[in-house]
């Protein structure tokens, strides 16, 4: 392009940029810019990719900086190039906004972290730049990121799921955005709410998300029937103390139900209105029976009353201000409705009446229908916020039909069905796994394994755990003829004599003090008193007055887990046995030699196809037996799929944890690097498992490692520490280095 | 035979106790007919033991009857280390030769006091054993080392405390050992008499009480649900003393209560809302 060539957009703009540019752009920086300008207008993206950088750009440099605003061009070009010319004029757009938020250092930031969406997913980032100003008042920048790459990653290279996920049409990526943002949902808040509520009411209803497909106002608010408390799994638009605080009072309100709200109205012939009505006082009643015991609730309470007295006469607002007007003494009110209404409910003698909510919210309803007051069941929702959707105080009895206008009201009407099965993990249904599983031959018949735990999984880019982030599924291992593995076991009978020998010597447990030595480390006090009196009295002391701390006993439980991906169908280096055969032979005797011991250990294998199917085997549980079975198990073990090491050793260690021994050991052997088809980035699962091992120790469990791969020194050392992982050559050793390490540790 | 005393060997018993002696009246406020039943059972020196919850009254209980009773009382907190000669006694060197010194059990038997073993199950079973000769109709307690058997006085009487709740399967009393007892079920009070004794223990007003108690009942609900133990009475007068001295009472709760029933911090922040949601 040819710089001095005359340009029409020149000619157009020149008066804007006499205008105001040069103050933006000082000195060498403004011929810069013009060239800048210059050949993105050259390059034929169109007017309106020029136009929003010119027009942008010098405010961007006031509110960062010249350079900043001149280099955008260049990413201006690049998404014009990749995402389209729409996604090239939204940025110039998009990135004065975002100048204005972040400043300087957080401006270039955000550039890059657009580029990466331009390089990774070009096909949503229009949308993603059209959501823009609403997630930068949410999250910070580290939260973007993190965001970003998750969407990235669980799209597993599917446009159309990125698409979906960051036009948030998909469910879980609000989720993350709440996850990211750190705002307080429903996952943050479970464990503190749990205890909240059974310490005000004693009672114990189990909790649970609302899930996502349910309709939009049941989302919105929180719900109960007879069992269960159902809760929003976010309160968007409230900072993170206020939606706590929501969260609390939610509990404390559908507690107050629990408890005081004895029969379930009958919802008879009743109008939407007319249940809304008595909805309302009811949920006034049962708060002033809550508040007699628990004053303190008030003080939950009465903040999310916000109606004013000046809103304007509608249904809607007026009801708002009743509640608000029964909640909070201090609130006056004109509205003649509302002032009677107070007058009314504060009349009752006695709220534990039930009945009276249905006599009031019937007066009231008729009185609201002489002023001719429009009510429309389908915008209705509750206020204040904490309120329930009221669906657990009206019994609809068997007329579906008749109820159809009292399920607009109560919305969530259907909920019931749609939830998922008590799941205690909240599962929502899986996403069925692509075909394009592509490089890995499937050789087994598909069994479904069953979801049993999720985990997170670290990101080292973002110095983040994504929470939840794999699935764990555990497969029925496939039998195998059991002899196949005898036959191995046998062929090295030699080491499992001496193996058990070995294991027999290894004192692993807390050391204890023993008294009454006739040596030791140092004098037992109690005993050299009695030897003394003894004798004083005239009769023989005994010589044994020593003590010494001493480890008597194995107190150690031990979980070796085999790798059996893919690669472990590879033959060794005589050709006769593939690695999973030595993985077999070195378990078999091992656990041969621990079962003669009575040790207690347990034996797993895992494979991981992608992050939503990490598959794990029992082979041997902790309280089984080491039988024919599990070694029919063990000889039934294939090779498949990949090597999702974090999330399998973080499965192993919960297993693990459960045992109460002095030590706890995961042997892993594994025959190469962490890999998984989902994951590009060869350090990334290196770095999990490194934080899977961080996470297990903290629990006091120790994890060692062998690697079948000669060069696997590197990553081995760097993920379980250079200590506690050995890399073997010859495949062959296994079977001798297994117990050694096992040994090893034993100190 | 030595002649070698104890503090109190040789002495015929009352005098040398009083330090055991309880002066004024500890205040108990009963709830059912406990007193009447210890009464009845120290009258023809049925050993007694009694079950509840930590901190709700148990050892204020056995100072009492006690007072009430006239009798000293030799309390022993026992615990795990404990060896049959802690509570027996044992000799022990001196310049000129062994001396045998007594131990509270044996002091107890001698002078006719009450001895009260708290949290017996802490104990290892095979030293709470040696109770066993003084809690049926021998009444002896022999002293192996000392080659004596020491009849009780005839005013002796044997308390133990067990709280049934925290202690696991692995510490239970013997069979045999519990079925020499009479049992006094103690539990946290109803709400009135609760808020009576805070008021009364801890001086703060009745009001004040009243918020105390919700409050520990908030506390009790989550027993078994994330607390092994429910906020005791005595805490609640704890909480009550802070207040009393010019504490805000939910400040008062979280030093007195949250912080040390638990260290889950999920935990913790439900109790605080807890708290703050009774007053």
């Amino acid at each position: 392009m040819n710089e001095n060539a005359p340009d029409r957009r020149d000619a157009v703009h020149q008066q804007a940029l006499d205008r105001d540019a040069p103050s933006a752009f000082p000195g060498d920086r403004h011929p810069a810019w013009i060239r800048a300008c210059r050949r993105l207008a050259g390059a034929g993206y169109g007017d309106a990719v020029t136009d929003a950088y010119i027009r942008s750009s010098p405010d961007i440099a006031r509110a960062t900086t010249p350079q900043a605003a001149i280099d955008l061009a260049g990413t201006v070009s690049s998404v014009a190039i990749r995402s389209g010319r729409t996604a090239a004029a939204l940025l110039s757009e998009t990135a004065l906004d975002a100048a204005g938020r972040l400043g300087e250092g957080g401006f270039v930031r955000w550039v890059a972290l657009m580029e990466y969406a331009n390089t990774t997913a070009p096909e949503s980032l229009t949308a993603l730049l059209k959501a823009m100003p609403k997630l930068l008042a949410e999250i910070d920048l580290d939260g973007l990121e993190a965001w970003l790459r998750i969407g990235v990653r669980s799209a597993e290279g599917d446009a159309k799921r990125r698409l979906r996920f960051f036009t948030l049409e998909d469910p879980s990526a609000i989720r993350w955005l709440q996850r990211t943002s750190g705002q307080a949902g429903f996952a943050d808040m479970e464990a503190r709410l749990k205890p909240f509520l059974t310490a005000l009411w004693g009672d114990n209803p189990p909790l649970r998300e609302t899930p996502a497909n349910a309709p939009e106002q049941a989302r919105r608010r929180p719900g109960f029937d007879g069992s269960i408390v159902r809760l929003p799994s976010a309160y968007p638009g409230f900072q993170r103390t206020e939606a706590e605080r929501l969260y609390r009072a939610a509990v404390a309100h559908i507690g107050a139900h629990l408890r005081f709200t004895r029969e379930r109205f009958p919802l008879g012939s009743l109008r939407p209105m007319q249940i809304a009505l008595v909805s309302l006082i009811e949920d006034a009643r049962v708060e002033h029976l809550a508040m007699q015991d628990l004053p303190g609730l008030a003080r939950l309470f009465q903040p999310f009353h916000t109606a004013q007295p000046t809103s304007a006469v509608n249904a809607q607002t007026l009801f708002a201000r009743l509640s608000r007007a029964l909640a909070d003494p201090a609130y006056e009110d004109p509205n003649p409705w509302v002032i009677k209404a107070r007058e009314a409910f504060l009349a009752e003698p006695d709220l534990r009446d039930q009945q009276l909510s249905r006599r009031i919210g019937n007066l009231l309803g008729n009185d609201l229908g002489q002023m001719r007051l429009q009510f429309d069941a389908k915008t209705y929702v509750v206020q204040p916020p904490y309120r329930d959707d009221n669906l657990g105080l009206w019994d609809f009895g068997d007329d579906d039909q008749q109820n159809a206008d009292a399920e607009e009201v109560l919305s969530s009407a259907r909920i019931r069905q749609e939830e998922n099965e008590d799941r205690p993990d909240r599962v929502e249904p899986e996403n069925k796994p692509d075909s394009e599983a592509g490089q890995v031959e499937i050789q087994q018949v598909e069994m479904n394994g069953v979801l049993v735990a999720r985990y997170p999984e670290f990101d080292y880019v973002t110095g983040r755990e994504q929470r939840d982030w794999t699935s764990v599924k555990e497969y029925l291992a496939d039998s195998g003829p059991a002899e196949r593995v005898a036959r191995l076991r046998e062929q090295r009978a030699d080491l499992a004599n001496r193996l058990t020998a070995l294991i027999r010597s290894a004192r692993v447990s807390r050391a204890e003090r023993l008294r009454r030595q006739s040596e030791g480390d140092f004098l037992d006090i109690d005993a050299c008193i009695d030897a003394a009196v003894a004798r004083r009295i005239g009769e023989p002391p005994s010589p044994r007055i020593h003590g010494r701390y001493e480890r008597r006993s194995r107190d150690l439980s031990v979980l070796l887990l085999l790798d059996a991906s893919q690669s472990t169908s590879d033959r060794v280096r005589d050709g006769r046995q593939t690695v999973l055969d030595v993985e077999r032979q070195a378990a078999a005797l091992l656990s041969q030699a621990m079962a003669g011991l009575g040790d207690p250990f347990a034996l797993a294998a895992f494979c991981s196809d992608k992050r939503d199917d990490v598959r794990y085997m029992r082979i041997k549980d902790f309280g089984q037996p080491y039988d024919g079975l599990v070694e029919s198990r063990l000889a039934g073990l294939q090779s498949g799929f990949s090597t999702r090491l974090g999330a399998a050793m973080r499965h192993a260690g919960a297993d693990l944890a459960t045992q109460r021994s002095y030590r706890r050991l995961l042997l892993v052997v594994t025959d190469g690097e962490p890999s998984d088809i989902d994951v590009d980035d060869r350090h990334y699962l290196v770095e999990d498992a490194r934080k899977a091992v961080q996470g297990l120790s903290r629990l006091a469990i120790d994890t060692f490692c062998a690697g079948l791969d000669s060069s696997a020194d590197s990553y081995l050392s760097r993920i379980f520490g250079q200590k506690n992982a050995i890399s073997i050559a010859t495949v062959e050793r296994l079977t001798d280095l297994l117990p050694k390490l096992y040994l090893t540790l034993g100190r | 035979m030595h002649q070698g005393t104890g503090f109190v060997a040789g002495a015929s018993g009352g005098e040398r106790l009083d330090d055991f002696r309880i002066a004024s009246e500890p205040y108990f406020r009963p709830v059912a007919n406990e007193i009447g039943l210890f009464e009845a059972a120290f009258s023809s020196r049925m050993p007694i033991m009694l079950k509840g919850p930590t901190g709700c009254g148990k050892t204020r209980f056995v100072e009492h009857m006690a007072w009430r009773l006239k009798r000293p009382l030799v309390t022993v907190s026992c615990h795990e280390d404990m060896t049959a000669s802690d509570l027996v006694g044992r000799y022990l060197l001196d310049a000129d030769g062994t001396v045998w010194h007594d131990g509270p059990l044996t002091l107890a038997v001698r002078s006719g006091a009450i001895c009260y073993l708290d949290e017996i199950v802490e104990a290892r079973q095979d030293t709470t054993v040696v109770i066993h000769s003084l809690t049926d109709d021998r009444r002896i307690l022999p002293l192996e080392k000392k080659n004596e058997v020491l009849k009780a006085h005839p005013d002796f009487h044997l308390v133990i405390s067990y709280n049934p709740g925290y202690q696991s399967v692995l510490k239970d009393l013997k069979e045999s050992t519990k079925q020499r007892f009479a049992a006094i079920a103690f539990s946290y009070p109803d709400e009135a008499i609760e808020t009576e004794i805070v008021a009364t223990e801890s001086g703060v007003d009745r009001k004040t009480a009243a918020t105390l108690v919700r409050i520990g009942q908030r506390a009790r609900n989550l027993k078994g649900h994330g607390l092994e133990e429910g906020a005791s009475t005595r805490m609640l007068i704890n909480a009550g003393l802070l207040a009393k001295r010019g504490i805000p009472v939910d400040e008062a709760c979280e030093v007195a209560l949250v912080l040390p029933i638990t260290d889950d911090p999920d935990m913790r922040d439900a109790l605080k809302a807890a708290v703050a949601a009774c007053i």
